[in-house]
């Protein structure tokens, strides 16, 4: 919000203005009314927490705003990574151009376990292997935007990106009033129409049947995937409503079986089919795999589309844009050693309480570390990790990610923040207008996260 | 519709008329014991377990019948499978489920239930809170009951309602019976005023005492009382009009006529048969063995409706 030590810049002072009227309070008031409203709607994330089974984000009600030009420049360039991103997966499970032309070595790729074998030669719908892509972003001081990481499987959030925006409208509509926030509820319609414009070669529908899969409501991300369902008016079914019959895919329904065309799936690629990947998986439909593979049905995102957004591969995703589209990155990625070159784990090695080193596979902000916030044992511990197995880390500068006014207390503090946009590809590419802004509530604190005490903002989107 | 989804709502409001039907049980056995009772204090207590069908859970736990321990075990005990807490922990991660099924409303009616409860649940009440926990526990079912008004008229909204009665049919047979052999177990009060009064008591836990003072003319008589809640089928909680329901709900289902069908005529004797029936002939064969068998009828089409329909 601020340019400088006390300049505000311009777009935020409507904003401003509303802070300062706010009395200690109003501001009470309000986030207990946005704490019952997430309650009552049930919009919860479970824990591993064995003291509260259900626990809430918190939400601060101070909206993160981004003019339209601003915008503008993450659009092009979240929609252009996510097209890169696409033509990568089509290319390794196809011809591998990528890899003939020395850009990545093979290795990286076809020994990742995310790398889905039986995925090799097919190629989905209209080519597009990963049609929901959330893509991690940061500001630093200087007014540039940096790609964190890209979610290529099945990205979760958005239903707090919707969710927010409606308490925000209701409990402050003169804010709406005063300022052009481009809406984002028509999100689920997009979506449903890119789900639909994916249907599989062997449906002759116009209006293609999608389900939505979960794995079900101890699931953390439960509520979205009823949420999105709801949203859409489509099913929200478990394996154990699925079934296989002949060429093609049913739920079982009062009725019978009714076929189902694109499944938007929510579970992880292991458990989609035991005949396939995990013979032990106790959920997952037997042979729908098969049914895929032979065109009866559509699978999103794709398995194996997981591939494209491993930390190792990140690297290159740079790379990618300019090699299948022939276009310079608008996008620049953090800059990152990747462990398993040896004059990078080196200067790794040297600087570990100056760098972030990450898991490969790690998610949710465990299993990394933030050297100049760690003490000099765990800097050692991972010293170790990291010579014992370079392959499995990556390591990134301390990035100086941008500050957020927030409310603490009910005094106005910067915290850090990241931003997740959704882009949706299917018979168009196109970008959420607006996204998950998620903040370090803790003071001096660099992790999001929700499970590691993040909170959430709504995101505005200023019209032109 | 899915079939899971179908058997998920049934079981919602299932769950939510059971709740209703313990808390307005439990009202019962406040009321009874603020009158003087020849058969001592725990008597009322105990028939109110016994019309919970708790009795043997509840003597698992506790030695001694006593109003606080009662109340604790039918309106919040987590061991207890029907306690209100229970019904409506099931009831809302059902609707969890199934939220996309039904309205906004309905799930935020059911949520919102769920989540008073916990701090309910939380906090110490005391023995007199009960009438206020009853008063509560009808109000938020009222709510959810509400907010089916605005379902779409579809297969969704039949299963519910197939929950609701099947429920309902199940509680007011029981209830009535219990009358008899657990309210009553010496003869020699049958036509005192206990007996009346008891009736009465059974009256308002089917929340229809006032009902059925409009309904018939002069002395509440036990003839009266079983006629209202066993043929009359204006009120809400006879088992009359709980079939008339089943069978509506029933046959307005879209899907798989051929199973309808099946399971219609199963039921078609019964629902003649009580439209029919005098109350006079019910009595000379045995109100205890009339509803007995009505309670074997509904337990089958419950498991006929979970087999043709859930499975």
């Amino acid at each position: 919000m601020y340019q400088s030590e006390s300049e505000i810049r311009n777009h935020y002072n409507n904003i401003n203005e509303w802070l300062e009227k706010m009395t200690a309070k109003v501001i009470n008031e309000k986030n207990a009314e946005a704490e019952t409203h997430f309650r009552n709607i049930g919009i919860t994330f479970s824990t591993n927490s064995e003291t509260a089974r259900e626990r809430i984000i918190p939400f601060d009600l101070i909206p993160r705003i981004f003019t339209f030009s601003e915008w503008s420049k993450l659009e092009k360039g979240v929609i252009q990574r996510a097209k890169a991103l696409n033509a990568f997966l089509a290319d390794i499970y196809n011809q591998g151009e990528i890899i003939k032309a020395n850009i990545i070595p093979k290795e990286l790729i076809f020994k990742k376990k995310s790398y889905e074998v039986s995925m090799f030669g097919f190629t989905p719908p209209r080519s597009i292997y990963s049609p929901i892509i959330g893509i991690d972003l940061v500001r630093t001081n200087h007014n540039e935007y940096f790609v964190l990481e890209d979610n290529c499987r099945t990205p979760s959030g958005v239903s707090y990106m919707l969710e927010n925006r409606e308490i925000m409208m209701r409990m402050f509509p003169d804010l709406f009033h005063k300022n052009r926030v481009t809406p984002i509820d028509d999100y689920p319609t997009r979506l449903l129409q890119t789900l639909m414009s994916l249907a599989p070669i062997k449906c002759n529908s116009s209006e293609p049947v999608c389900v939505l899969l979960t794995p079900g409501p101890l699931n953390s991300a439960y509520y979205e995937h009823s949420f999105l369902s709801d949203q859409m008016g489509i099913e929200m079914v478990e394996s154990t409503d699925l079934f296989v019959e002949g060429e093609y895919l049913y739920m079982k329904t009062v009725d019978g079986p009714k076929k189902v065309d694109v499944v938007y799936r929510r579970i992880d690629d292991e458990f989609l089919d035991p005949l396939c990947f995990n013979p032990n998986s106790v959920i997952g439909i037997p042979g729908i795999m098969d049914v895929y593979r032979n065109g009866g049905v559509n699978i999103c995102s794709a398995p194996g589309a997981g591939i494209a957004d491993d930390k190792a591969i990140y690297v290159y995703v740079p790379e990618m844009i300019k090699f299948y589209l022939g276009e310079q990155p608008i996008l620049e990625n953090v800059q990152t050693w990747s462990c398993d070159k040896n004059n990078d784990l080196t200067y790794v090695l040297d600087n570990l309480s100056d760098l972030v080193v990450k898991e490969v596979d790690g998610s949710g902000g465990y299993g990394m570390l933030i050297g100049p916030k760690s003490s000099k044992s765990s800097i050692e511990e991972f010293r170790r990790k990291l010579s014992t197995n370079p392959r499995g880390y990556i390591a990134q500068p301390l990035l100086d990610l941008s500050f957020s006014p927030t409310l603490i207390k009910n005094q106005v503090e910067g915290r850090r923040v990241d931003l997740r946009p959704f882009c949706l590809m299917g018979e168009n590419a196109q970008l959420s207008s607006g996204g998950l802004t998620r903040v370090a509530m803790n003071e001096g604190s660099f992790v999001v996260n929700s499970s590691q005490g993040g909170g959430v903002k709504d995101t505005w989107v200023l019209a032109e | 519709m899915l079939s899971r989804t179908a058997e998920y709502l049934y079981w919602i409001s299932r769950y939510m008329e059971r709740a209703e039907t313990n808390a307005r049980l439990l009202d019962v056995g406040y009321r009874m014991s603020l009158f003087p009772n020849p058969n001592g204090y725990n008597n009322e207590w105990e028939s109110v377990l016994a019309a919970a069908g708790a009795i043997q859970g509840y003597k698992n736990k506790y030695d001694i019948i006593e109003q606080k321990k009662v109340e604790d075990y039918l309106f919040f005990d987590e061991d207890n499978p029907s306690s209100v807490y229970n019904c409506i922990l099931n009831a809302r991660n059902n609707a969890l489920v199934v939220r996309t099924s039904f309205t906004p409303e309905s799930w935020l009616a059911i949520n919102k239930t769920y989540q008073e409860i916990l701090k309910l649940k939380n906090n110490n009440f005391n023995a007199s809170d009960l009438p206020n926990l009853t008063e509560w526990t009808i109000e938020q079912v009222n709510l959810f009951r509400g907010s089916l008004s605005s379902l779409l008229r579809n297969d969704g909204y039949n299963f519910l309602y197939l929950g609701l009665f099947v429920e309902r049919a199940d509680n007011s047979a029981r209830l009535l019976d219990v009358k008899y052999f657990v309210l009553l177990p010496k003869p020699q009060y049958i036509g005192g005023n206990i007996d009346n009064m008891q009736w009465s008591i059974l009256l308002r836990s089917l929340s229809s005492f006032n009902a059925f003072r409009w309904a018939y003319d002069g002395n509440v008589t036990s003839t009266k009382i079983a006629d209202f809640l066993v043929l009359n089928s204006d009120c809400p909680r006879s088992l009359s009009f709980c079939i008339q329901n089943i069978v509506k709900h029933l046959t307005n289902l879209t899907c798989s006529p051929e199973k309808v069908t099946k399971i219609y005529n199963t039921l078609k004797d019964l629902n003649t048969k009580i439209q029919e029936e005098k109350i006079e002939s019910i009595v000379d064969f045995g109100l205890h063995e009339f509803v007995t068998q009505f309670i074997h009828k509904i337990s089958s089409v419950d498991s006929d409706i979970q087999k043709e329909f859930f499975n």
